[in-house]
């Protein structure tokens, strides 16, 4: 509605000389300035950085001094070793059985804390307490449970009713990688859980008194309804839990110190040894790069197909 | 009159022997006339945390109060102190001037040229205190870590060390003790060779409801607790005492790996048979976990880090306090060659990046002076010497732990610091990791070994700095 000079707003069509004035142009800064913080923060703690690490995984490293450009010598040192690849797959093993259990878990708790359950505002505090912990933490108070002969657990259940007499389950080397994934479980589940409840929570009424009138039953109203509703969330939810569980490394550090032999040994924790007691600068770097790479892979193709197949995004 | 003639040459004698003796004290060398250049400067060091640091951390005022230098005495965990303090020098940051150094870092740091040798400042009469008795430091210990190709790099500051530790009320029970010399042919007590380890090992294990010392066992008793578990604590100086004790090693004389050799094998087969007798969990027993198992009373006997047994074996920590003996580590009843033991002596460097040398260097001697030395290990009631002469204060001789100070004593004898090879660390992770899985049954020992040279050898074919 345009405005008199005085300010008064008339009725009508504009008038002429002002529509024969060349619409300005405006200079949309104002959202870019509102990510500009963010954009500043990653850029300065994450792509900086990262673009440094980048540089020096194709130059010699000398200890911490950067040498001459060594194309990519570094790379091929860290492919041709037989350690990455199996620290690569602890890793990966660790994702494909830890986040799945994770996940539904997560749903199926979420799910029953939705129905109005009674103290739910006493178990939800709860539910907070392991994923606050700190991992340093997480992994002392599991070895206080479980450390073979003296563990809370293993000495007093475990090992009293005879189950695994002979085995501690951060000693055995068949056991020690599924006691590192259920410590994961424990830890990771709640925060599963507290994200797809807040999801739950936030979904419209309106859909699910349509279905009721419909007279959906309760698992179709969950898989036609809630599902495809939540998918964004659980989308997202899910990476980040996945590139999560890559990194695992302090409850390693602490409870196997990646043994017996090398069955615990993931990547996160391969490339400190590489770093802190080796030295190794330049396989260290190119192993991040690496890592970037396939993660940048993975979460494009994940996003395309989340995008496309489910609607999330 | 004759008298008073005689008194009067004999004040006279005594007076000029007074003025003598004022004049060369006037010119002995003192931290305080030597750090006067220095005055209010600080000096930042990097140590280890552990009981010993944590209360010498408070002892240091009395050097910023002795020499007007002031002290920033930082300590950080084993592995932090591993890796900060390296990252510090390789870097050439120089935030620390000094920085604690357990001797496997050696070969690394030497080959990348940041530990600045001290030769120079010792023969600097105004830095050097002339009366530092260096003889009086503990040897081999302190050659093997900080002397190299001629050049010396340090003091020796702390000297971990490993000593055999065993259940006096067990050893001195009267049935176990003739059952055991029925068994075995010999009388029950804390061992003096590898053998009677694994004989008393193997003679303590026990089942639940069995008796021990005269009492059904409510749960399984072992023969023995060792560390097990591999990563940066100290497993490799476990095995590597045994492979020692056996005539073997893992490097010639020039730094060749030889870690499939006859004697290595026989050695690591000797350590892996006495995961037998201890309890299922030693794959994951860390330094920490073996004098905690110890002080619960779980097993007879260990072979166990000497500062952690001070820390357990104190009324109010455990249950069976006072009821521990020591003795040096075992030796080999079938080799007659050099012994060996488990030491880790440890020293306090000065970076090459450190633009405070001479403060520095005035703190590194203060702190193994013997008057300090004396007087730390006196106020604080215990420790682990860095000088021979330390054993005989009273505080430790007459101690209560009288006997693991002896153990201690005789560790020291054997003990020596690791080779200086720049990947030690890399190498010794290697071999952990196999060694871990021959104790576990999942390689044979002649198996593992082989595994183990070729992964070393393509570490390094000459691992020697």
């Amino acid at each position: 509605m345009p405005a008199t000079e005085a300010g008064a707003p008339t009725v009508g069509p504009a008038p002429a000389a002002h529509a024969e004035t060349k619409p300005q142009k405006r200079i949309s800064w104002y959202p870019y300035a509102l990510i500009a913080p963010t954009m500043i923060t990653l850029v300065v703690v994450s792509l900086i950085p990262f673009i440094y690490t980048a540089y020096l995984s194709f130059h010699e490293m000398n200890y911490a001094r950067v040498g001459d450009f060594a194309g990519f010598a570094n790379y091929k040192v860290l492919l041709t070793d037989g350690r990455f690849w199996h620290s690569m797959w602890i890793a990966t093993l660790i994702i494909l059985i830890a986040v799945p259990i994770e996940f539904a878990l997560g749903l199926i708790g979420a799910l029953i804390l939705n129905q109005r359950i009674r103290f739910r505002s006493l178990i939800i505090p709860i539910l907070f307490i392991p994923t606050m912990m700190a991992p340093i933490v997480v992994a002392i108070l599991w070895k206080i449970m479980l450390a073979g002969s003296w563990g809370l657990l293993s000495y007093n259940i475990l090992e009293r009713f005879g189950i695994l007499e002979k085995l501690s389950v951060f000693a055995s080397p068949d056991l020690a990688l599924y006691t590192i994934i259920f410590i994961d479980i424990w830890e990771w589940t709640p925060f599963m859980t507290l994200a797809l409840f807040a999801g739950l929570q936030s979904l419209p009424v309106n859909p699910y008194r349509a279905a009721a009138v419909d007279g959906a039953t309760p698992l179709q109203t969950f898989f036609r309804l809630t599902m495809p509703l939540m998918i964004p969330l659980m989308a997202v939810i899910g990476l980040i839990r996945f590139i999560d569980a890559f990194k695992i490394f302090d409850t390693i550090f602490i409870l196997t110190a990646g043994g017996p032999g090398s069955t615990t040994e993931s990547v996160s924790l391969f490339t400190y040894k590489m770093v802190f007691d080796w030295w190794k600068m330049g396989p260290a770097t190119a192993t991040a790069v690496i890592i970037w790479l396939l993660f940048f892979v993975f979460c494009n193709v994940f996003y395309q197909v989340a995008k496309k197949k489910l609607g999330a995004f | 009159m004759r008298n008073n003639r005689w008194k009067g040459i004999l004040g006279g004698f005594m007076s000029l022997a007074l003025l003598w003796a004022l004049s060369v004290t006037a010119g002995a060398w003192t931290y305080e006339e030597a750090a006067k250049p220095y005055r209010g400067m600080t000096i930042s060091v990097l140590d280890e945390i552990t009981p010993m640091q944590e209360a010498m951390q408070k002892y240091v005022v009395n050097f910023e109060k002795e020499t007007g230098i002031k002290v920033d005495y930082q300590l950080l965990n084993h592995f932090e102190v591993i890796s900060k303090g390296q990252a510090d020098m390789l870097t050439g940051r120089g935030a620390y001037d000094a920085v604690m150094l357990h001797s496997p870092q050696l070969g690394l740091l030497l080959k990348a040229g940041v530990v600045r040798s001290i030769d120079d400042l010792m023969k600097n009469p105004k830095l050097f205190n002339p009366n530092l008795d260096l003889d009086d430091l503990v040897q081999p210990a302190w050659d093997s870590l900080a002397k190299f190709k001629g050049k010396t790099y340090g003091f020796l500051n702390w000297n971990y060390n490993s000593v055999y530790w065993a259940r006096k009320d067990l050893f001195g029970h009267p049935e176990e003790k003739a059952a055991f010399k029925k068994r075995y042919g010999y009388d029950l007590a804390p061992a003096e060779t590898f053998q009677q380890v694994r004989d008393i090992a193997e003679f303590f294990t026990r089942k639940k409801g069995e008796k021990l010392a005269g009492k059904a066992l409510a749960t399984d008793s072992y023969g023995i607790v060792i560390e097990g578990i591999k990563g940066g604590t100290t497993l490799w100086d476990v095995w590597y005492t045994f492979v020692l004790n056996w005539g073997g090693d893992f490097f010639d004389k020039e730094g060749r790996p030889t870690i499939d050799r006859k004697e290595n094998v026989e050695a690591v087969k000797f350590w892996a048979s006495l995961w037998k007798y201890a309890p299922p969990g030693t794959a994951e027993y860390s330094l920490i976990d073996v004098p905690t198992l110890m002080g619960n009373g779980i097993a007879a006997q260990s072979i166990a880090w000497s500062d952690f047994g001070l820390g357990v074996d104190q009324p109010g920590k455990s249950k069976y306090a006072g009821q521990f003996e020591y003795r040096g580590i075992p030796r080999n009843a079938d080799y007659s060659g050099p012994r060996a033991a488990g030491l880790e002596p440890s020293f306090i460097v000065i970076s090459t990046h450190s633009k405070k040398v001479e403060p520095t260097f005035l703190f590194l001697q203060w702190l193994i002076d013997k008057r300090i030395q004396d007087d730390f290990i006196t106020k604080t009631g215990w420790g682990v010497p860095v000088r021979n002469s330390s054993f005989d204060l009273p505080v430790l001789a007459k101690s209560r732990l009288s006997s693991m100070y002896a153990a201690m004593k005789e560790t020291m004898k054997y003990g020596i610091a690791k080779p200086k090879a720049p990947k030690l660390y890399e190498i010794f992770d290697v071999l952990s990791a196999i060694i871990q899985e021959i104790a576990l049954g999942k390689k044979t020992a002649e198996q593992g070994l082989k595994e183990g040279q070729q992964k070393v050898l393509s570490l390094c074919k000459k691992c020697f700095l």
